[in-house]
């Protein structure tokens, strides 16, 4: 699958709607992608059938604050320096990449790094949507676990973290991230393509660029029905944000939480209150007090009139929003697996609401 | 048992804060449960009391609904208030939510007393308004203070006419003052007026107190309160009668000692006046207020001494027969105008008091010394008795301006004219029509038909017909100077002698 400049909108949609209000802003990586195909570079996704059972493909992409990366821009070569890193440590060589996180700006990132490095890209991520913490990967899901990782950040320093829980991994990464320039490239242990299907989410990069273009194409200020067919999701709520609260979250195992904060609006059908529980995404969500949605399910919250997605931390009182919900990946509503996404992996004490 | 009673508890009330879904709190009320956390499932007309916050505001949502789902009368939670969302839900689903920062187990046991016992709460507060007030006898200031303290609510003393006495309450106006039976008026706010008298001693005083909506539902309870208080105010006015009575007889006694015609006070005499802060030297002037006979006045020399000092008339003023008794002492013979500027003062006074009392008021000439004392009161209290009569002088006349009129009346106060001329006018009093005073104001009026007509309200050929016939029933003829002025003077004793 080739990306070509008419594509990037509705990539950049699609990312960002799986992002469920985090994943970082995506505007920097769809720059990047948008110079790399005007360059005459136009990358290609390859299915995970395309290529060798025993091709390595190397997770890469961004961790830390998505903010800063907008504001400090790659000094060059951060994702090559985490990706030789890996293979050093490792001693095997990367031949293809795939991306750590399909939602949000790391869905845009690993087709140019994989361009820029001279390797191929794997249609296949290590989420199916935004998620916060490295040990929630799905190789961490599966029992393969995180380690060892190399994090580059731009001031130049490289990390590997050899081995460790995945916890620790976490909290080290968040360490090293803390005390650097608050992002990094990461680059984790080649996967060879044939055990994908079985540790990572496939597909992913061509489903959110479906559903961009999907949620492209019913335009702006579209009516109820016409956006949940378009999404295939449902419709929680349509209305005018009355509050927005946040606060410094509950530390978990001693390190200090992600901020924490709820969104409050009433829909303009009813008058209901749907209320929206967030860390860095969309966690839960109530309808007059009853649990309506939750992860792993992917909410988001979208401007009415233009659809675009409203990150967590932009989300103002005031705004007219759609509040949507869009089916979890079958990777994660697997009991296995469910823990590790479900509203008390985020410190929610509260069942997941996972429609059928 | 509904919330609101629950609400408006001594515990609960300042303490309890709705803080939304008002709309429920007339919803029933039949158990109050505590709980650890928001994982239960509340009862139907039950108060869900979580006795320490909660580990997340959203888990407030969810309480609520499930509180709306299962008819439950609300939920109170302690500490930190909760987000504006759980506000709104609250409003939504009507399901009150009440915070409060004092302890919720208290306020949870308080509210399962209520519960089971309702009458306990009006027994406390009986029990506490007998311990406060029961004991001591207490002005009504500390009463309506004590009330206050012990019932949260404005309180307020009120007097025969609704006026304050001690307090402060807006809706006094609205106290049936003409009903001495405990009231109970219900206020367009929602609030609740309540009133209970102190019927003895005469006149009435009323115990009233205000609730606002929050407290209405303890009506019964401050009803109760009042009633005890009431009991107070009764007994605190009785025993200040009892002083006044006291206090006024040996006043009166004391100046009847003083008015008798002696020639001099004796030592003992000048020592109870001193002790009772009268000046005996200097110049005096009378003053008598003389009024109805039915008209207490032991109960209101206070009334009649606030109305002399609002005009700044340093007078003594005692209780004496029907009426007040009084003098203001000068240094000096006082000048013409400094008389004429106390007579202008006590006109001032006598206009307030009238407003009140049917009251007639003479003031004497200046004389000095004890024996001038009793001289300038007979002047005044002649002059009262005679402004009795004179509507248009406003009941109130000064001795300066009597002239012959005094010297008339003193003649006809001997026991002789008295008799004589009753006698004398007795043939008119069998007759129709009141020709004694008809008599008197044709004289008044120097024989003039019309002017008489005009005092009495009659057709003058009505007052021709009269004089005619009171020429006839005494066989007498009225253009003769002699016995005209002898039926005057007559007219006149026996008009004044008239109850």
């Amino acid at each position: 699958m080739r990306i070509t400049a008419a594509d990037v909108p509705a990539l950049e949609r699609g990312v960002a709607l799986l992002g469920s209000g985090g994943g970082g802003d995506t505007v920097t990586s769809a720059g990047l992608l948008r110079r790399l195909i005007e360059s005459g570079r136009e990358p290609v996704v390859h299915a995970i059938t395309e290529l060798a059972a025993d091709t390595l493909v190397v997770p890469v992409g961004l961790v830390g604050a998505t903010a800063a990366f907008t504001e400090k821009l790659p000094g060059g070569d951060e994702f090559g320096t985490a990706i030789a890193a890996i293979e050093r440590w490792t001693g095997v060589r990367g031949q293809a990449l795939m991306s750590i996180e399909i939602g949000g700006l790391n869905g845009l990132l690993a087709p140019v790094i994989a361009r820029q490095q001279g390797l191929a890209c794997v249609d296949a991520d290590l989420s199916g949507r935004g998620l916060p913490r490295l040990d929630q990967f799905s190789v961490a899901a599966t029992g393969r676990g995180v380690a060892p990782a190399a994090l580059a950040e731009p001031g130049g320093q490289v990390v590997v973290l050899a081995a460790g829980s995945d916890a620790l991994v976490e909290r080290g990464a968040r360490a090293f991230l803390a005390s650097s320039g608050g992002w990094a490239a990461i680059a984790l242990a080649p996967i060879p393509a044939g055990e994908l299907a079985g540790h990572a989410v496939t597909g992913t990069v061509r489903a959110a660029l479906e559903l961009g273009t999907r949620a492209l194409a019913v335009g702006e200020s579209p009516d109820r029905p016409a956006l949940a067919e378009a999404l295939g999701g449902r419709v929680l709520a349509r209305g005018r944000v009355l509050e927005v609260s946040r606060h410094v979250g509950s530390s978990r195992r001693g390190s200090p939480g992600f901020g924490r904060g709820s969104v409050t609006l009433a829909d303009h059908q009813d008058g209901a209150l749907l209320r929206l529980e967030m860390e860095n995404e969309y966690l839960l969500a109530l309808r007059d007090g009853e649990p309506v949605a939750s992860t792993p399910e992917v909410l988001s919250v979208l401007d009415h009139r233009t659809g675009a997605p409203v990150l967590c931390d932009a989300i103002r009182v005031g705004a007219e929003v759609d509040v949507v919900c869009l089916a979890a990946a079958p990777f994660w509503t697997d009991p296995r697996r469910l823990p590790m996404v479900r509203p008390r992996a985020y410190g929610i004490d509260c069942d997941p609401v996972v429609s059928q | 048992m509904i919330l609101r009673r629950v609400l408006a508890l001594p515990s609960w009330h300042g303490q309890v804060r709705v803080l939304a879904g008002e709309a429920g709190v007339d919803g029933p009320l039949q158990t109050v449960r505590p709980a650890l956390d928001a994982s239960g499932t509340p009862g139907e007309a039950e108060l869900v009391v979580l006795v320490r916050p909660l580990d997340a505001d959203w888990r407030v949502d969810t309480l609520l609904r499930r509180c709306a789902d299962a008819g439950a009368a609300g939920v109170l939670l302690p500490g930190p208030e909760p987000l504006t969302a759980s506000r709104l839900l609250a409003d939504r689903l009507s399901v009150p939510l009440l915070t409060s920062t004092a302890d919720p187990l208290e306020l949870l046991v308080d509210a399962r007393m209520l519960l089971a016992a309702p009458d306990l709460d009006r027994a406390t507060a009986v029990l506490a308004t007998h311990r406060a007030v029961g004991e001591r006898l207490l002005p009504p200031e500390e009463v309506v203070t004590v009330l206050r303290r012990l019932t949260r609510v404005p309180v307020a003393v009120l007097d025969d006419r609704g006026g304050l006495l001690a307090g402060e309450l807006t809706g006094a106006a609205r106290v049936r003052v003409s009903e001495p039976v405990p009231q109970r008026v219900d206020l367009d706010d929602g609030g609740v007026l309540l009133a209970h008298p102190a019927v003895l001693p005469r006149p009435s005083v009323w115990l009233a107190a205000e609730l606002g909506e929050r407290d209405a539902p303890r009506a019964d309870v401050v009803a109760a309160t009042l009633a005890v208080a009431a009991g107070a105010v009764q007994r605190w006015l009785l025993a200040n009668r009892l002083e006044l009575e006291r206090d006024a007889r040996s006043r009166s006694a004391l100046l009847g000692d003083l008015l008798r015609p002696e020639s001099e006070p004796g030592a003992d005499l000048r020592r109870r006046a001193a002790d009772a802060g009268w000046r005996l030297g200097g110049w005096h002037v009378g003053l008598r207020i003389g009024v109805p006979a039915e008209v207490d006045t032991v109960a209101r020399t206070q009334e009649v001494i606030r109305a002399l000092r609002a005009e700044s008339v340093d007078a003594v003023a005692v209780e004496h027969g029907e009426g007040w008794t009084g003098w203001v002492t000068f240094d000096q013979e006082p000048t013409a105008q400094r008389v004429r500027t106390l007579s202008a003062r006590l006109r001032a006074v006598h206009r307030s008091l009238r407003r009140t009392l049917d009251a007639d008021l003479g003031v004497g000439r200046p004389h000095p010394h004890p024996d001038g004392l009793a001289a300038t009161v007979a002047e005044a209290t002649d002059a009262a008795r005679l402004a009795a009569t004179r509507q248009e002088t406003g009941h109130f006349l000064h001795v300066d301006q009597l002239g012959m009129a005094q010297l008339l009346l003193e003649w006809t106060r001997t026991d002789t004219f008295d008799p004589a001329a009753r006698a004398l006018l007795a043939p008119l009093n069998s007759a129709p029509g009141d020709l004694i005073r008809t008599l008197a104001v044709y004289l008044d009026a120097e024989s003039s038909l019309a002017e008489t007509a005009t005092v009495l309200g009659v057709h003058r050929n009505t007052v021709a017909a009269r004089v005619a016939r009171i020429e006839q029933l005494l066989d007498i003829d009225l253009s003769r100077p002699d016995e005209r002025l002898a039926l005057h003077l007559a007219a006149r004793a026996v008009i004044l002698a008239r109850p």
